[in-house]
């Protein structure tokens, strides 16, 4: 087949030799990257999960409670014989396999360390079975509306979780007075002029908005009592997002009829959360995160009931009583619980020298504190030098060549190594401007200018790849600059754009250097009190971690730390793909 | 671009935001019927040149077909008919082109304004990735008109679309055929009532029947507006067209009158060969 030989039908054969050569080649490329990432991932979660020291008897059992009636529900709701007979096939065949070759590469070649056949099987047979059913099962009726539920439980609280954040560094005083004689009188003045179709519904509210914006902040200084934060929060967010939940419904649905029940369970989960109010989870944070979660499940509920796929709402049970189920068994028949480094209480807690009470929740709240205003700042910096670029300087004369100046060294920038930014903001935002050292504040800004050359560039690349017959449609139509921006530009390169931010900040979360040369602390024991305070990320106290002497916080504690710093980059990459797809599909 | 909103604002019926006083040789010479007319007309791209001396009186309410062989100057000629080629940095433009008797490239008239009185249509359909309301309520978005849901049917119904999207109102544009976005595209074009249509080649990414079907479309139209029209099609050009104006390579302008003498009688020997097929 390779090479050109003499054959009897006549045409000859061609020689495809070295284009085969260089599939196989940039196919070992491939594997060899991926191999080594889910190498280092693999160690990672066996490390912040203490699974080295899981006895075979507790991961069968969770095996057994927890995947297996997974994987069921997933078969079952594909309802495949063939699909169903190939995942058993894989799952029975890889046992054997992992087992046997583990064992064969131990006793013939090397001890792999850290590992044993039941993690391997683990990770390379369960969990790709368990994404592969998963990824066809969300496609069928029945295992969409279960996915749909839990995907809706977690985003909720993921984003009650980050709002909980958000408003810690804000103060909870002046965001009430705000929201009461700023926001409502602003958002009810906007709703009652765009309804009855009188003045300038925007500029109206802005300005009832500002009017109430300056009563509060005068009212700051003179009132001494407030509600306590349980109860602002309870007012200013679950109230709205109750409101917001039922309008959504409407919306959508068009009948009243499930618009109290989502606008009463959406207060109910905010008053939970208030009742609920422990130690680990303060009482204003359980208000956000429960309501959050709660309206964000009762709007889906209320779509999903109608469906075919009912029966897939029992997805989240299915999880939680198998979950239950293993804690039981392990309970009972005392089997040895696996040292895991990665608890609850890690996420809560403050940093510690010991490594069993280490927690990195100050780090945390400071990195995602860092991530929203670089979110927000190198966005719209980033949008609004790439439309610039792109739609309004000349392409000729002075200007023109100034632009490809600009152009090429914003390339350039792209490349300077971090630690050059962090010089920069030492300078400019610490000293100069006096921002402070090592202030969240300064982080925020030097890592969105660290970020901007590639958002930028991305941005710019999402301006460019608009079709240019649509802005000459546009254009034809006797619309401005301005007009053609806004009403087909910008609405088209929005996913492009929004792209080019979430892979920059993925960036920025994860950049140490920088943070090092501003002062930011390595380790602090209670969470920033308000951008201008000293702040610790995630990069840095895990930076801090790895260089201590006992090995529990260079094995254990650091993993924990990693796994986390990849779950925050993970949810907020996918909500920012989500809101992505979302807008592509509206078009 | 605040002189822009201005002009929007006000909603004035006139292109001009100062006052210049029309052309009044032009006018007399053409009052009734001329309602667009270019003396002299030179296009340079960079050190291109696109137009060569073009000089041509296009009649109110009538069809008329600029035919060609490629990179003769149609598109760009149409282009400068709606100061579209503003848009492009190396583009020049020389000599004088009126509507209505007002010279369009004067310094006191407003691009944005003069082709709010100008629909276009392209070769290849554009409808933006909005719904088809919204694409057909582009215009009278962004030139402050009034959105009515009767605007919107009239628009459509003149483009002979009304009866496939009715029910359909809210789909994306781009969902539709090709013939049907071709027609969509027409019907933004005409939804705020403009003077003119240009179409640049609006048949030639379409099926036969889909271009037919756009054919009739601009037989009705012209009722109502003045329609120039580029095209490769010279039997499309015979059917549709009242005058036909002949460009060939260079830019230049080599014959124009009724479409019958064009096609039965040309007066220059290049047409005749280029109609017949003889070259081009």
């Amino acid at each position: 087949m390779a090479v050109e030989t003499d054959t009897d039908t006549g045409f000859g054969e061609v020689s495809r030799l070295r284009g085969t050569v260089f599939e196989y080649l940039s196919l070992g490329a491939s594997v060899v990257g991926l191999f080594a990432l889910a190498a280092l991932l693999i160690y990672v979660f066996v490390d912040a999960f203490g699974l080295s020291t899981a006895s075979p008897a507790w991961l069968l059992t969770y095996f057994l409670t927890l995947v297996v009636p997974y994987i069921g529900f997933c078969l079952y709701s594909i309802s495949d014989r063939a699909f169903t007979r190939k995942i058993a096939l894989a799952l029975g065949g890889g046992l054997v396999v992992t087992a046997v070759g583990f064992t064969a590469i131990e006793t013939l070649l090397v001890s792999i360390p850290g590992l044993t056949w039941q993690i391997a099987y683990l990770f390379l047979v369960a969990t790709p079975v368990v994404a592969s059913v998963t990824f066809v099962a969300s496609r069928q009726p029945l295992g969409a509306a279960g996915f749909g539920l839990v995907g809706r439980l977690v985003g909720g609280a993921a984003l009650g979780c980050a709002v909980a954040i958000m408003f810690i560094v804000i103060d909870r005083p002046l965001w009430f007075l705000v929201y009461t004689f700023g926001v409502l009188p602003a958002g009810g003045v906007y709703a009652y002029t765009s309804r009855r179709e009188i003045g300038w519904p925007t500029a109206q509210a802005t300005l009832v908005g500002l009017f109430g914006l300056g009563v509060s902040t005068q009212l700051r200084q003179i009132l001494g009592i407030y509600p306590s934060d349980g109860l602002i929060y309870l007012w200013t967010l679950a109230v709205p997002l109750a409101a917001g939940a039922a309008a959504l419904v409407t919306l959508r649905d068009g009948s009243r009829r499930a618009v109290a029940g989502v606008a009463v369970t959406t207060l109910l989960g905010g008053g939970g959360g208030f009742v609920l109010g422990s130690s680990a989870l303060p009482t204003g944070s359980g208000v956000i995160i429960g309501a959050a979660t709660v309206a964000a499940t009762a709007v889906y509920l209320v779509e999903a009931v109608d469906n075919e796929g009912r029966r897939g709402l029992l997805l989240p049970l299915l999880i939680a009583g198998g979950a239950l189920a293993g804690a039981a068994v392990v309970q009972t028949v005392g089997i040895p619980t696996p040292e895991m480094w990665l608890t609850p209480a890690y996420l809560t807690s403050a940093p510690s020298n010991e490594a069993a009470n280490a927690g990195l929740y100050p780090a945390v709240v400071g990195s995602i504190i860092i991530i929203a205003m670089v979110a927000v700042l190198s966005f719209v910096l980033g949008v609004g030098a790439a439309v610039f670029l792109e739609e309004y300087a000349a392409d000729t004369g002075l200007v023109g060549r100034l632009t490809r100046l600009i152009q090429i060294n914003i390339a350039n920038l792209a490349a300077v190594p971090s630690v050059v930014y962090g010089l920069l903001g030492l300078g400019l935002f610490a000293n100069l401007l006096g921002f402070g050292f090592g202030t969240a504040v300064t982080a925020a800004l030097t890592l969105s200018l660290l970020i901007l050359p590639i958002t930028v560039i991305s941005a710019q690349e999402a301006v460019r790849s608009v079709p240019d017959d649509l802005r000459q449609g546009s254009y034809a139509m006797g619309a401005t600059r301005w007009q053609t921006v806004k009403n087909v530009v910008l609405p088209e390169a929005m996913p492009g754009m929004l792209t080019g931010t979430i892979l920059a900040l993925g960036r920025a979360i994860g950049e140490t250097a920088p943070l090092i040369m501003i002062g930011a602390a390595t380790t602090v024991f209670s969470a920033p009190a308000g951008i201008w305070s000293r702040f610790s990320a995630m990069p840095m106290q895990i930076y801090a971690w790895a260089n201590y002497p006992q090995a529990e916080f260079r094995y254990g504690v650091v993993a924990a730390g990693v796994v986390t710093l990849l779950i925050v980059l993970l949810a907020m990459n996918g909500t920012a793909i989500i809101i992505r797809n979302r807008m592509e599909r509206e078009h | 671009m605040s002189q822009n909103e201005s002009t929007i604002d006000s909603e004035s019926e006139s292109l001009i935001t100062t006052d210049v006083q029309p052309d009044t040789t032009a006018e007399s010479a053409s009052s009734a019927t001329t309602i667009v007319e270019t003396e002299q007309l030179n296009v340079y791209y960079g050190d291109d040149q696109a137009l060569d001396d073009v000089s041509i009186a296009i009649p109110e309410n009538q069809v008329t077909a600029l035919i060609g062989p490629s990179g003769c100057g149609k598109s760009t000629f149409l282009r400068c008919l709606n100061r579209m080629n503003d848009l492009i940095d190396i583009a020049r433009i020389d000599g004088t082109v009126t509507l209505r008797g007002i010279d369009i490239y004067d310094d006191a008239v407003d691009p944005v304004a003069l082709r709010r009185k100008i629909g276009m249509v392209f070769q290849k359909p554009n409808p933006f990735p909005k719904s088809i309301y919204d694409n057909v309520a582009y215009g009278l978005k962004v030139q402050g008109k009034e959105i009515t849901d009767e605007r919107i049917e009239e628009a459509l119904r003149s483009a002979a679309l009304w009866d496939e999207v009715k029910d359909q109102l809210d789909q994306s544009g781009l969902e539709l055929s090709g013939g049907q976005q071709q027609r969509l595209c027409i019907a933004r074009a005409i939804a705020p009532d403009p003077d003119i249509v240009l179409m640049d080649e609006p048949t030639s990414a379409l099926d036969p029947v889909a271009a037919s079907k756009i054919e009739d479309l601009i037989d009705e139209l012209v009722e109502d507006y003045t329609v120039i029209i580029v095209t490769h099609n010279m039997q499309q050009a015979a059917r549709i067209s009242d005058q036909t104006a002949v460009f060939l390579t260079g830019g230049e302008l080599v014959e124009y009158d009724d479409t019958t003498t064009i096609f039965e009688n040309p007066a220059d020997d290049r047409v005749e060969d280029y109609i017949t097929g003889k070259f081009g």
